[in-house]
């Protein structure tokens, strides 16, 4: 009875809405990266257990919670068509010493340079490295379908960066419009009928139309009744930090484009471009941090942050550290 | 509170790029004190929504135009102020609850305001915990948007425009899309915040009937421009938007006007006129429609139980009842396009008339030329760019003669303006257009769901000398509405729906007289059996 | 001061173009890998897919700095939920698909930057209404605000016919633009190494390109492309006059058409 008890509070804890949603994204991040750079199937197996298992342990009862079958599908999906990929688009490159056996090839040339050869050998090594090579993907896919079915989608637009405010706000007031508006192209597309007139694509103009004609008279509704209540303030924002953010996304922009550009060469260290594209990356969250200083707004109801979320944050790190120096190879 | 000097609207012409010449609102000096409660009434398209606009900014920042004048609030000169700048001061909330919200919960709605003005999060929470409370809602705080009722909803809005601690509310016709008796509570509720928080409430409204009795004052857009503002009993003497209880003031030649129903009701016990039973010029003929045992199941939920009804040649027919008593689905199912679970609609043959089709049978295109409907939101029907092509769509999907429907439209609506953009036109325009389309077909029975839905008085009186004008070809017409005066204007038979049941089924001047639950304004004041609408008094 | 803001412009222009530049790369990593070692192909398409994201968040920021008011904001909102629904209608049948008539003729109206949010903000919306959120989704928004922000700058004729002519071609180009980048991301993730259609690392340009159009020819992503590019023109031809009256009409009332040499 008292463990009972024990691990109820313990799940209450960890409950999905309880952490923040960054933390979960930042988990699947971690994941995502872990799997990405390993070729050990045990540390793949593993990833996609520890999903599961946070999964099934932190969910609740939400729509977005039961999306992980779909993920599930879509890694074996991927897993399949990597092997079946190998079997029909079989490499006729040297002849492998491990064949496990032999369709008849085909090969046949599509006027492009060298010949597609199908099926033909298969040897056990290639078969492996396929499945390997699939599980990576379907680790990646399912580490972001943790933080898929364990966030909030709605918590994420809201704790957006200020400098994303407006355009978090035109998605999620998209968000909230979607069932309406999928109700009124049900209404419309039935008083179509009472008009009569063609069927099919050519009826679509009849139904968007009408709906759109709708919706931007609601939007402008929409736009009078934010823009009444103080939306579009603008706090003083000086020419220097324009100026500055603006320099700050260029050189942010400038440095990953750079990164890309040795971690594709040949020459270069895969290091250095690495060091640039991290470089980058606090260059971006500068930028955001920078441009969402101008803002006046205040927040009622911001998440908070439970001590539980640190465990989060030092699984994530662990996961993120042994992934960088190389103890997943 | 607020003070406007030579406040003056005019929209550019589209072409010269210059101000017309007719401007929306001309010199207009209205002063407004603090805990007012102010009803600005007039007819459709003079300028109701465009002067309380005017007072927050919107116009002309959201609608173009050119606004001069000046315009004082709480004592300062806010002329020129963007919405966003007048945010503390005034709250507004427009006709469409649901189309206004960002927020995906009631209590992220009402934080919205204070949030965007950068209000500190312990002070949002308290003006949300009273304002809540003022407006009778805490319980709902934690409720989605969309699980909530109209009048639910148009509380929540009242509450977001409220939720900085403005002074002054502008409302542009918050009670269109509500019940007759959530329409009350919200209208009790706007008098509690003028008279016991000393709020400047504003209030644009069409259906007026049961709101001048409540008011301070009356401005009176006069749709040439001009503004008055009196006492209630003193503004109307324009029958563009008088309510039944006005009309029946200015006809008795009382003085003051009464206002409130039970002044009117004293007057009349006093000394009531004379007036005459309804007359109908024509008897019904035949019957053109009949359905038997029709039924329409949505899963688990039955939206109408078996029903049976007739529909005769040259009558019109009202089908009344509460929002939800399956009115629409009937109409749908009467159709044919909507779903249906059991029974038949069986239509008379134009050719051989003692014979009997049923509606299943035929395709989509004979049955919309024999019976046809206008749905609740007519516009729903045009989606061309000008009434001409609309008009020519439409004659040649009818096969027609070219120009039948322009004929038809011009015979329920006068001309309109051919190359207008249909969206263009107003409320009453846009049905008189769907309406001409949809004859073209030749429907001998036709069905209108909600037609009267934004239309004001006038309007509403065209629409009903329209239906007249099908009465008298032969054409049968069953109107869905719950609008108690327009059916009172229109229907020789009322039908009631409950629960998905035509509970009953009555001749008008019983439907709708006096003890009846639907009784009309006129029947409700003067109490006299069989006495239901203006034109039947007789005048000495 | 204008010329600091005109500066601030200048930069913020450079940027756009070149963050667009480099997130074609990003698509494009195995045609420019010049790295033979498998083990770093797998470390670069690691990088790829995480890089990505910043790159998007990045150009919204610039594109959001250029001042959304209310009224875009309504507009953008109303639109990438129109989107969104009738793309979510439209899935499932092979080779329909119905976001791209709206993005492009939005775009047209309300200019590039309007339509870089516009297209990824749709396959966002949708993506989350129909629970299809994976490492995938930042290359969809990607590809689709290109669409967007190519067909903003796209030449405004004089004369409605030339204007829909306009769009169609670019309807086409566009079509196949997002399903070859599209694919291009896809390539590495379904065909892996080693096969006769995978990409060589450090092979030339050419090679790997041939590779890719192989690819393309033999899985069907041409088809599913063609179909992309036939259902897109037909809307936009059959939808395109009264849309782009209904957008315009919607651009005047809230005073935010697409300025002269945007």
């Amino acid at each position: 009875m008292g463990e009972k008890m024990h691990r109820l509070g313990f799940r209450r804890v960890f409950s999905a809405s309880k952490i923040h949603t960054g933390s979960w994204w930042l988990l699947a991040l971690c994941l995502a990266i872990a799997s990405g750079l390993t070729r050990n199937a045990f540390v793949l197996l593993a990833v996609i257990a520890f999903a599961l298992a946070v999964i099934k342990f932190c969910r609740e009862n939400a729509p977005w919670s039961r999306s992980i079958s779909f993920y599930l599908r879509l890694g074996a999906f991927v897993i399949a068509v990597r092997l079946v990929f190998r079997l029909v688009f079989n490499f006729a490159g040297s002849a492998p010493n491990d064949v496990l056996f032999t369709l008849p090839s085909v090969s046949l040339s599509l006027g492009l340079g060298n010949q597609v050869v199908l099926f033909g050998d298969v040897s056990a090594s290639s078969m492996l490295a396929a499945l390997i090579d699939g599980l990576r993907l379907s680790a990646i896919i399912i580490a972001i379908g943790l933080a898929n079915s364990l966030a909030n989608p709605r918590k994420l637009l809201k704790s957006t960066p200020s400098a994303l405010y407006e355009i978090a706000t035109a998605l999620s007031v998209a968000i909230n419009l979607a069932p309406q508006l999928i109700a009124s192209l049900q209404r419309v597309r039935r008083a179509r009928g009472l008009r009569g007139g063609s069927s099919g694509l050519g009826s679509l103009r009849g139904i968007v139309i009408p709906v759109l004609e709708d919706t931007i008279e609601q939007s402008l509704q929409l736009a009078a009744s934010m823009d009444a209540r103080g939306f579009g303030r603008k706090g003083e924002r000086g020419r220097g930090e324009i100026l500055s953010a603006r320099l700050a996304g260029f050189s942010a922009v400038a440095l990953s484009g750079i990164g890309v550009y040795l971690l594709l060469a040949v020459t270069g260290s895969s290091a250095l471009a690495l060091g640039l594209l991290v470089g980058a990356l606090g260059l971006g969250a500068f930028t955001v941090k920078l441009s969402s200083l101008r803002k006046t707004r205040s927040k009622f109801r911001r998440e908070l942050w439970l001590p539980a979320n640190w465990v989060i944050v030092a699984i994530s790190a662990a996961v993120l550290g042994c992934a960088l120096t190389g103890r997943f190879a | 509170m607020i003070k406007t000097k030579d406040l003056t609207l005019a929209y550019l012409d589209a072409e010269s790029k210059l101000a017309t010449e007719n401007p929306v609102l001309s010199r207009v000096n209205v002063q407004l004190d603090a805990g007012e409660f102010v009803l600005v009434c007039g007819p459709t398209g003079s300028g109701k929504s465009s002067l309380l606009k005017a007072l927050n900014g919107l116009v002309p920042h959201f609608t173009g135009g050119i606004l001069t004048g000046e315009l004082w609030l709480d004592g300062k000169d806010m002329t020129g102020s963007q919405p966003h700048d007048l945010a503390e001061l005034v709250g507004y909330v427009n006709q469409q609850p649901e189309g206004s919200f960002v927020a995906d919960t009631v209590i992220d709605e009402i934080a919205y305001g204070p949030e965007q003005l950068g209000i500190d999060p312990a002070l949002i929470a308290s003006r949300i915990d009273e304002v809540a409370e003022r407006l009778g809602i805490t319980n709902l705080l934690e409720l989605p948007l969309a699980s909530l009722s109209g009048g639910q909803q148009q509380r929540v809005a009242i509450a977001a425009a409220l939720a900085s601690g403005q002074k002054i509310l502008l409302l542009d016709e918050p009670t269109s899309a509500l019940d007759i008796v959530s329409a009350r509570e919200v209208v009790a509720l706007l008098r509690d915040l003028a008279h016991q928080h000393g709020m400047t409430v504003l209030l644009a409204e069409h259906r007026i009937g049961r709101v001048v009795g409540e008011v301070d004052s009356v401005l009176v857009v006069h749709g040439d421009g001009s503004v008055t503002k009196s006492a209630p009993s003193a503004a109307f003497n324009d029958d563009r938007f008088a309510p039944p209880i006005i009309e029946l003031g200015l006809a008795m030649g009382w003085n003051p006007l009464p206002v409130a129903m039970k002044d009117a009701a004293a007057l009349w016990a006093a000394s009531p006129a004379d007036f005459a039973p309804i007359v109908r010029d024509s008897k019904p003929g035949d019957v053109l429609l009949r359905a038997t045992d029709l039924a329409v199941r949505y899963g688990a939920t039955n939206a109408v139980l078996p029903t049976s009804l007739e529909i005769h040649s040259g009558e019109i027919v009202a089908l009344m009842g509460e929002n939800g008593s399956g009115k629409t689905s009937l109409l749908w199912a009467l159709q044919g396009l909507g779903d249906v679970s059991g029974g038949v609609v069986e239509i008379k043959n134009h050719q051989s008339p003692s014979t009997w089709s049923d509606t299943k049978k035929l395709n989509n295109l004979a049955r919309l030329a024999a019976i046809n409907m206008v749905p609740q939101r007519a516009a729903d029907l045009l989606f061309l760019n000008t009434v001409s092509e609309e008009l020519a769509e439409s004659d040649r999907f009818a096969s027609v003669q070219e120009g039948t429907t322009g004929a038809l439209l011009s015979a329920i609506a006068g001309r309109l303006n051919p190359s207008a953009h249909p969206r263009d036109l107003s409320a009453g325009q846009q049905l008189a257009l769907v309406l001409a389309v949809q004859l073209a077909k030749g429907a001998q029975v036709l069905l209108l769901d909600e037609p009267t839905r934004g239309l004001d008085y006038s309007s509403k009186r065209k629409l009903a000398k329209q239906l007249q004008i099908l009465r008298e070809q032969g054409r049968g017409v069953l109107v869905a509405s719950h609008d108690i005066e327009f059916v009172a204007m229109v229907a020789d038979r009322v039908l009631v729906m409950q629960a998905g049941q035509i509970a009953e089924s009555a001749p008008l001047e019983i439907a709708l007289g006096c003890g009846a639950q639907l009784a009309s304004q006129l029947a409700e004041i003067s109490n006299a059996p069989q006495l239901i609408t203006i034109s039947q008094l007789v005048m000495r | 001061m204008a010329r600091e803001f005109f500066v601030a412009k200048m930069i913020s222009r450079l940027s756009i173009c070149l963050a667009a530049l480099s997130s074609v790369l990003v698509f494009c990593w195995p045609l420019f890998l010049g790295r033979a070692n498998a083990n770093e192909s797998q470390v670069a398409q690691t990088v790829f897919i995480l890089l990505m994201p910043l790159l998007l968040i990045l150009l919204l920021v610039e594109f959001a700095t250029g001042e959304i008011g209310s009224k875009q904001l309504a507009i953008l909102g109303v639109l990438i939920a129109l989107n969104a629904v009738i793309r979510l209608l439209g899935a499932g049948t092979a080779g329909i698909e119905t976001a791209f008539f709206l993005i492009i003729i939005g775009a047209y109206v309300f200019g590039s930057s309007f339509g870089f949010i516009l297209g990824s903000g749709s396959l966002f919306v949708s993506a989350l209404l129909s629970g299809g959120v994976g490492p995938w989704l930042p290359f969809q928004m990607m590809a689709a605000g290109l669409v967007g922000l190519g067909a903003g700058t796209l030449w405004r004729a004089r004369g409605r016919l030339a204007q829909i002519a306009i769009l169609i071609a670019y309807a086409i180009v566009a079509a196949f633009f997002y399903g070859a980048l599209m694919t291009m991301w896809n390539w590495p993730f379904l065909a892996g190494l080693g096969t006769t259609l995978s990409f060589v690392p450090g092979a030339s340009i050419v090679s790997n390109l041939q590779r890719f159009i192989q690819y393309e020819i033999l899985t069907g992503g041409l088809l599913w492309d063609l179909g992309r590019a036939i259902t897109t023109s037909a809307l936009i031809a059959l939808t395109a006059p009264a849309l782009l009256t209904s957008l315009r009409r919607a651009a005047n009332r809230a005073g935010i058409a697409r300025r002269k040499g945007e």
